[in-house]
């Protein structure tokens, strides 16, 4: 379903803004079925791009963990004697930062349905800053370079017979620290290099500037839009009104 | 050491055309093999593939009759040294000197020969003065030496180069061709990427190779 870029960037603050703003487990996760949902009617190729970004999902999954092995409180479930390893409360902070991660992540993934440029229009359009749009155009064809880089070197390393999984801890860890420096410093070249390129191209060199696409909300767009307003309205009068399911459970 | 590759295909994705169709050759040691191509005929695809950066879509490689496929890309390094074309993308130590040692230091095996070894590099590739500067501030002639002096640490079999030639000055060019039928003569293969023609075809008893439509000719 091809909709204005408008529609979507509305729709992922909306979610997004949402997932912040739900008070428990159960209402993140009913954001959560809504992200798919409007996933699957824009068309989007939801599990493509999770595997795309599959090292941010197993980062987060760590981070996951980690919260709730931290977060003590509620009733414990594991522990040693008085030493509590996880507990209810660890459970339900892991849980809601996992879901929440997962509302952004699925959001972002409705960005994916539209060219970049058409998005960078949708922006515009809504009275954000041409310099601001421009700027965030490039930082998020940055993310592929940055990790094209990072792979390179990381096969660089590999082409030294260094087989990078066998290696302690320890020193993996040097290792990319080793990497890290050269990879910023090349995005920072990089950067740099784009400056002059833009400059050298007239970057706002004229007031008024003309687009070769021009953009047009339909009938389903705005239909599309007043859905999910009536849900954010909606959602927001419950999360408030009814408040926290955990604790009336 | 021999190379054999044998009805290797491949492609990036299964929508996209196939880069390499049915490529059959063998690389022996103590030659040096020139092979030329237009921009995006396969070279750089067909290096990484020998190196296990690449899976190739159909079709085998076997190193000395040892299927390659069981044979990690770390592991063939050992017996393979391979430049990237971009030599900026191979470097990333903060100095020089750093950049030769590291895969030693890392692997836990530097001692006293391998230092002098080191220091027998830095001045055979001329970046003995450089020794203590950041790679990352260098000239990609001096990065594409550097690179070299690297590789020439590890005492390999067969060496790959991705466009040996493209940022070295004549200086350069001519140790390049020195070192190369110097590795060959004793015993070790050389595959060379290129379209420095000029260069490359001088050196002694180079076999030139055309990689196009996906097969070399």
């Amino acid at each position: 379903m091809k909709r204005d870029p408008r529609v979507k960037l509305i729709y992922i603050l909306l979610l997004t803004t949402l997932a912040i703003l739900a008070k428990d487990v159960i209402y993140i996760s009913a954001i959560v079925l809504v992200t798919i949902i409007v996933n699957i009617c824009l068309g989007t190729n939801i599990l493509r791009a999770i595997k795309r970004i599959s090292f941010y999902v197993s980062f987060i999954v760590f981070i996951t963990l980690v919260q709730s092995l931290t977060v003590k409180g509620g009733t414990p479930l594991i522990y040693i004697g008085s030493f509590v390893f996880v507990s209810t409360t660890g459970i339900i902070f892991a849980l809601e930062f996992l879901l929440r991660m997962l509302v952004i992540i699925l959001s972002g993934i409705i960005a994916t349905s539209t060219d970049g440029r058409e998005m960078a229009d949708g922006m515009q359009k809504m009275g954000v800053p041409y310099e601001f749009v421009f700027m965030s155009g490039i930082a998020l064809r940055f993310f592929p370079i940055f990790s094209d880089e990072f792979r390179a070197r990381l096969n660089a390393i590999t082409m030294r017979g260094i087989n990078i999984k066998k290696l302690p801890f320890r020193k993996k860890i040097r290792l990319y620290g080793y990497l890290m420096s050269p990879t910023i410093s090349g995005c920072v070249l990089r950067s740099e290099q784009l400056s002059i390129s833009v400059e050298a191209r007239g970057f706002r060199a004229l007031q008024h500037r003309t687009m070769y696409r021009e953009l047009k909300m339909g009938l389903y767009d705005w239909l599309f839009l007043a859905v999910g307003i009536v849900f954010g309205a909606g959602f927001l009068f419950v999360n408030y009104y009814i408040g926290s399911f955990i604790s009336i459970l | 050491m021999k190379i054999e590759i044998k009805d290797l295909s491949f492609r990036y994705s299964k929508k996209s055309p196939r880069v390499l169709e049915n490529l059959s050759y063998i690389f022996e040691g103590g030659n040096i093999y020139f092979l030329e191509g237009k921009n995006g005929v396969g070279k750089t695809t067909l290096g990484k593939i020998i190196m296990g950066l690449l899976k190739p879509t159909s079709g085998y490689i076997y190193f000395d009759g040892e299927d390659s496929s069981k044979i990690k890309p770390a592991d063939r390094a050992k017996k393979i040294g391979y430049m990237f074309q971009n030599p900026a993308l191979q470097l990333f130590a903060p100095t020089v000197f750093d950049e030769l040692a590291f895969p030693f230091e890392i692997m836990g095996t530097m001692d006293e020969n391998i230092k002098d070894n080191i220091q027998k590099a830095l001045k055979k590739f001329n970046l003995y003065e450089a020794k203590d500067r950041s790679p990352l501030t260098m000239s990609y002639g001096e990065m594409q030496r550097l690179a070299l002096a690297g590789i020439s640490l590890r005492n390999v079999d067969f060496l790959i180069l991705d466009e040996p030639s493209s940022a070295l000055d004549e200086e350069g060019r001519n140790f390049l061709i020195s070192y190369l039928e110097d590795f060959s003569r004793n015993g070790g293969g050389v595959i060379l990427f290129s379209h420095d023609e000029d260069t490359l075809s001088k050196i002694n008893g180079v076999i030139e190779l055309v990689l196009d439509n996906g097969s070399i000719k």
